[in-house]
């Protein structure tokens, strides 16, 4: 196997194990939920999940505490404006309005996420924690309690066809991948005085990297408008922590510099599947939290034995 | 490199800390009347107590270069178990002593996992935070019961005096506990060893720092006082509430690091997560005074904090870290 194919099923490995576990498990447990006839309605049901853990991954990805935690907020504010104010208030229906307005919106938000930790640097942690607070807040003010209905064709792109954002994302960042600026964001994730001394711009890495996670979590925040079919104030910021937690189940380690877009999904479906197998149980919902948590920290620390195995072995 | 920054070091963010949370009262009591009022004071002193001991945990976890997320949930934890045994007809010291024990565990569990195995601790501690809430709510069914002590409920009263102070007790007792952190951080081998660790946690280890138990320790610790927040909210609120400590999850951060902390490890004190514990209830006030709903309070704060930080708290370029 050639190195690059093999660190990266190091890293991605143990998620993709428990992605083939889980999946035989929901498989075992639920076969009618599971059955090919619905594979679609479930793509649907994980996208905005898989979408805010592929818009999490790059700002991780650039280092030095690196992390959006606006992803989820930005996804609700996403879904109000496009909502409430776009399409209820000033009536704009067409999707070439749209999808490029809900782009905007969120390169708008990841530039000024991405000014504010690599330009005024402020620890990326705080900064996005104010964008956080900022969009939850103007999120709530415009879109006081939930509202319907949604266009026709977003709410078309729930189920099979939510698949066709996710594949627009993975295009993106395959094309991401082949520039240079790919292995210049990668190099700063992993020694950022080691770049800054080889002549890469530290600062501009960082910031691509902001506008490139508010680019993507707009795109999820459309998949959330599908998904729901309407606009609500309070799911968007739920996803934030879940994404985040999907992301380092995924090998992207949180120090920078090591991971990719595919381990993240791998680990929102791994998420995703977790949520189902629970349900199946039907189990109170307490359980269920008990339970997610357990698997969540074995998880971890199954990646981490995993890794230093791993280690060992070279 | 001090000259060309005012607030490059420590010292000068926390003073910094400390004249904005005065101009905002200045500003409160030039635009709202009755903001200096001897009952608005006492209110505002015994909220920011509350946030004070939530955030000796976050304080001492963030000086060690980790976070905690699980400190809202150990807060629920404590508020409903000791409302519940209280409830029960259990001694009320027996309640705080078990729950005490039991925050323990829990963050000896974090610290154990986090650095025995090398994870982020952002993940161990949001997961074992959920475990613990989980539990609680299967063991009340979701539906707390009990009540609040009235040893506690006149300890952190708003109208409570301590002898000939127009305080309550728990304003008091805050001031001695915060010289004890402020001692321990600075004076002792622990402080030490917890400084040296956060700032180099390669180099620490060489030093006869033992990583595991320094960071089981200041993860218990954390719990800990995440523990007595959670017991003291019971007598502040009168009555058991599972979610009572998710508003600081994230003002716990909040304060820490708007008094100066880098959650980079190795620079913070606790005078400065005062200082910061006294800019956000000063924020929050201010704006419920000026008529603001509770979303646009929320996006102040947000536009606050960051403008605040980008202030006297901005971190240094990667080009003078070489």
């Amino acid at each position: 196997m050639n190195p690059r194919l093999s660190s990266i099923s190091r890293s991605v490995g143990f998620a993709v194990v428990l992605l083939i576990i889980l999946l035989a498990v929901n498989l075992i447990l639920s076969p009618a939920r599971f059955q090919p006839g619905s594979w679609g309605a479930l793509v649907g049901l994980a996208a905005p999940l898989i979408g805010a853990a592929i818009a999490s991954t790059p700002v991780i990805l650039a280092g030095r505490g690196g992390i959006d935690i606006s992803v989820g907020p930005l996804m609700g504010f996403v879904n109000a404006v496009v909502i409430q104010v776009l399409f209820l208030k000033a009536g704009i229906s067409s999707p070439l309005l749209l999808v490029p307005a809900a782009l905007l919106i969120g390169a708008l938000v990841g530039a000024a996420n991405g000014f504010l930790a690599t330009v005024v640097r402020i620890q990326p942690i705080v900064a996005t924690l104010g964008t956080y607070l900022i969009l939850t807040g103007i999120t709530l003010t415009i879109l006081p309690a939930p509202i319907g209905p949604a266009p026709a064709w977003l709410k078309a792109l729930a189920g099979p066809w939510s698949l066709l954002p996710l594949l627009l994302m993975f295009i993106g960042w395959g094309l991401v991948r082949r520039t240079p600026y790919y292995d210049q964001l990668m190099a700063v994730g992993s020694d950022d005085r080691a770049a800054y001394t080889a002549g890469v711009d530290v600062t501009r890495v960082r910031l691509i990297a902001y506008v490139m996670a508010g680019i993507l979590g707009g795109c999820a925040g459309l998949m959330l408008t599908a998904l729901i079919g309407s606009a609500d104030p309070n799911i968007g910021p739920t996803y934030t922590l879940i994404a985040i937690a999907a992301v380092a189940l995924g090998g992207v380690s949180l120090a920078g510099g090591r991971g990719g877009v595919a381990g993240a999904a791998v680990g929102a479906v791994d998420i995703f599947l977790l949520q189902s197998v629970l349900t199946t149980f039907n189990v109170s919902t307490f359980v269920l939290q008990i339970a997610y948590g357990a698997i969540l920290v074995l998880a971890v620390m199954l990646t981490a034995l995993q890794e230093r195995l791993a280690m060992r072995a070279r | 490199m001090a000259g060309r920054n005012l607030f490059a070091t420590t010292n000068a963010r926390v003073v910094g800390a400390f004249c904005v949370a005065a101009l905002l009262q200045l500003a409160g009591t030039i635009l709202i009347p009755g903001y200096s009022a001897p009952f608005a004071v006492r209110a505002m002193l015994v909220l920011a107590s509350l946030l004070a001991v939530a955030s000796i945990g976050q304080t001492l976890v963030v000086i060690m270069g980790g976070i905690d997320l699980s400190i809202p949930f150990v807060i629920g934890f404590a508020n409903v178990v000791a409302a519940q045994l209280y409830g029960d007809g259990w001694n009320f010291f027996l309640v705080c002593a078990l729950v005490g024990v039991l925050a323990l565990v829990i963050g000896g569990l974090n610290g154990l996992i986090s650095r025995s195995l090398d994870i982020q601790p952002l993940i161990v501690t949001l997961g074992i935070g959920m475990i613990v809430q989980g539990l609680v709510l299967l063991w009340t069914a979701g539906f707390p019961s009990g009540s609040a002590p009235p040893v506690v409920s006149g300890f952190v009263s708003i109208g409570g005096s301590a002898g000939p102070l127009p305080v309550p007790w728990l304003v008091p007792s805050l001031v001695v506990l915060a010289a004890f952190v402020v001692l321990v951080l600075e004076r002792t081998p622990y402080g030490r060893r917890l400084y040296a660790l956060g700032s180099n946690p390669g180099a620490a280890p060489l030093a006869l720092i033992d990583p595991v138990r320094m960071w089981m320790v200041t993860y218990a610790a954390s719990a800990f006082f995440a523990a007595v927040a959670g017991v003291l909210l019971l007598g502040f609120t009168g009555s058991a509430y599972g979610d009572v400590g998710q508003p600081y999850l994230f003002q716990t951060i909040a304060a820490v690091v708007v008094g100066g902390a880098a959650l980079v490890g190795g620079r913070g004190s606790y005078l400065g997560t005062i200082a910061g514990v006294l800019v956000l209830t000063e924020i929050n006030t201010l704006l419920i005074g000026l008529g603001f709903q509770p979303s646009a309070v929320q996006a102040a704060l947000g536009l606050i904090i960051v403008l605040l930080v980008s202030l006297y708290g901005r971190e240094r370029h990667v080009s003078t870290t070489i």
